[in-house]
């Protein structure tokens, strides 16, 4: 599969900037003056091995964690370590590489919280999303914890896309998924790129992930090794000797 | 009066007192994590809040002494008036000492036995540490109970168990069908995702704390409706409250609750058991909780969040 013609819009304004950041957990520095971006309509893939600081990325953007120095930046304003409800509210979605489903909760529940900074249209946007989730709409009473890993990684991305958000991360969405039910996952991530909500996804599956992908970053110890169109790093010898498993 | 309906329908009684306990502190427990032991001593404060505010309500304005299921207006007055006492003493502790240390669970439970030391101090320099009583007269019992059921059953008894039902459906529909217990059982599941998904959790913790601390009130005046109003009220029925929490399922308010009916009748239950005084009716029931617990480690409804 090639990657989608995107060189128009990998061209608009980026959506996140990510300039010379610094992040980490207490004293133990992770992210070492980190630099990338997101550009407008983009699905960007990050890669790189375990422990590289890809989900630190994450959380540094979400303000989970606050970045020791640089500038994070969204549509234009500066964003750094503000509280993930306010980030919500301003169209930043971000989907956790583990525990992101309520699991006593119904899967309609799970739809409802993803929306509760929703001021109106709550109602509609989750009957589309059932539309576009079949499965989530046959299981709506069922709580999270019934669903099976693939299911419960679609009511992830789900609950994430209730605020609409103009950005979305997302952090492994194939994890621990059974090949078949791999490519539905992220066909599912690119029907959401395609509506126009702008991706940075985590992935583990490299390959996969970057063949849905219009640019990549690879990630080592905390700062970006490579960056380039999806297609050209899928190419690149030294990245797959490295990074993709030869 | 001394059957096996007798005690059943004293079990009931202590019961409720224990469930309305148990359902605050396993909220505090599944909200903000950790086991607060200042819970019975905010029992107490409900207690006496109610009984300030039955002083003042009592002959306050016409109709105040008018008998509603056997008990006056003003009761039922001073009854909201201990849980809004209950609330907010909660809400100030959360914001004045619990919220700014952002401690450990185990760095705020300490903390809480701090926080009932002190509520017992101030209560009995305010009230002293006497025994206190709700001004109302002391009903016989209810001639209907004593003909069918052959149980001296009291209005005192009637009103408390009718209240208590009303507080836990209440709480039960609020949990399952409005946005706010939606939010409290998210942000009592998955914290972190709760915060994610734009939840404010501040807020919510806040609620909590109302809930917790109106229902531990409510449970105070009816245990001081039931025995006698005194500081050490509280914390003397704190044990058998954990009993039910850990009983039912630790941060379960489900659970809280059959664990507190559970515990309560096995407390009141004790006089049957042959050979076993009176005196070991806490025993009885810990025993009993430590019993369920070798079959259920995680308690009865442990493990199915909220
Ligand atoms: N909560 C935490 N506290 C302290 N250190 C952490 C914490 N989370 C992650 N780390 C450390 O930070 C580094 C980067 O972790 P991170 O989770 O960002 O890696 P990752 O690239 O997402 O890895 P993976 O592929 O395993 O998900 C690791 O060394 C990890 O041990
Ligand atoms: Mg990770």
């Amino acid at each position: 599969m090639s990657p989608p013609d995107t060189s128009q819009r990998a061209r608009g304004d980026a959506v996140l900037s990510i300039e010379g950041v610094d992040s980490g957990y207490g004293d133990v520095q992770v992210l070492d003056d980190l630099t990338m971006h997101v550009a407008d309509g983009e699905i960007v893939c990050l890669i790189g091995p375990n422990g590289a600081g890809k989900s630190t990325v994450l959380k540094t953007v979400f303000g989970l964690l606050e970045p020791w120095s640089g500038s994070v930046r969204f549509a234009g304003g500066e964003i750094g370590g503000e509280d993930p409800a306010d980030l919500v509210r301003k169209g930043v979605g971000y989907v956790p590489q583990i525990d992101n489903v309520f699991g006593s909760l119904s899967v309609n529940e799970n739809l409802r919280m993803g929306g509760v900074a929703r001021k109106e249209g709550l109602d509609e946007t989750i009957t589309e999303l059932y539309e576009r989730f079949p499965l989530l709409d046959e299981k709506r009473g069922a709580t999270a914890n019934q669903l099976s890993g693939g299911q419960r990684q679609v009511l992830a991305l789900a609950r994430a896309l209730v605020m609409e958000p103009e950005l979305l991360l997302i952090d492994e969405p194939s994890a621990g998924l059974a090949p078949s039910i791999v490519d539905d996952v992220f066909d599912d991530v690119q029907t959401v790129n395609d509506l126009g909500t702008s991706i940075l996804m985590v992935e583990q599956n490299a390959r996969e992930g970057l063949s849905i992908s219009d640019r990549g970053v690879v990630l080592d110890q905390g700062t970006v090794r490579f960056e380039d169109r999806a297609d050209r790093l899928l190419d690149n010898p030294e990245v797959s000797r490295l990074y993709l498993g030869g | 009066m001394s059957s096996l309906p007798q005690f059943l329908a004293n079990g009931m009684v202590f019961s409720c007192i224990i469930v309305l306990g148990a359902i605050g502190l396993s909220l505090v427990y599944s909200i903000a994590d950790f086991a607060n032991f200042a819970h019975g001593d905010l029992m107490t404060v409900g207690a006496f809040g109610a009984l300030v505010g039955g002083r003042y309500f009592e002959g306050a304005f016409p109709g105040a002494d008018v008998s509603v299921f056997g008990l006056p207006v003003s009761f039922y007055l001073a009854l909201l008036a201990g849980m809004a006492v209950g609330a907010v003493v909660a809400v100030l502790t959360e914001r004045i000492v619990y919220r700014p240390m952002d401690a450990g669970s185990i760095e705020l439970l300490i903390t809480s036995i701090g926080v009932a030391l002190s509520y017992r101090a101030l209560v009995q320099l305010q009230f002293g540490a006497g025994r206190r009583s709700y001004d109302i007269g002391r009903g016989g019992p209810i001639d209907f109970f004593r003909e069918t059921l052959g149980i001296g059953m009291t209005s005192r008894s009637l009103v408390i168990v009718t209240l208590t039902f009303v507080l836990v459906v209440a709480l039960h529909l609020l949990l399952q069908y409005t946005t706010l217990g939606r939010k409290m059982r998210a942000t009592s599941d998955n914290p972190s995702l709760a915060k994610v998904s734009g939840i404010r959790t501040e807020n919510v913790v806040v609620a909590m704390w109302i809930i917790g601390g109106a229902l531990a009130a409510a449970g105070g005046v009816f245990l001081g409706l039931d025995t006698i109003v005194r500081p050490r009220m509280g914390f003397d029925i704190l044990l058998v409250v954990f009993a039910a929490v850990i009983l039912g399922g630790i941060g379960s308010v489900y659970g809280a609750m059959l664990g507190g009916f559970v515990i309560g009748m096995t407390h009141e239950l004790t006089p049957v058991i042959p050979l076993v005084g009176v005196e070991y009716d806490s025993a009885v029931a810990f025993i009993l909780m430590v019993i369920i617990l070798l079959v259920r480690p995680s308690g009865i409804m442990g493990g199915e969040a909220a």
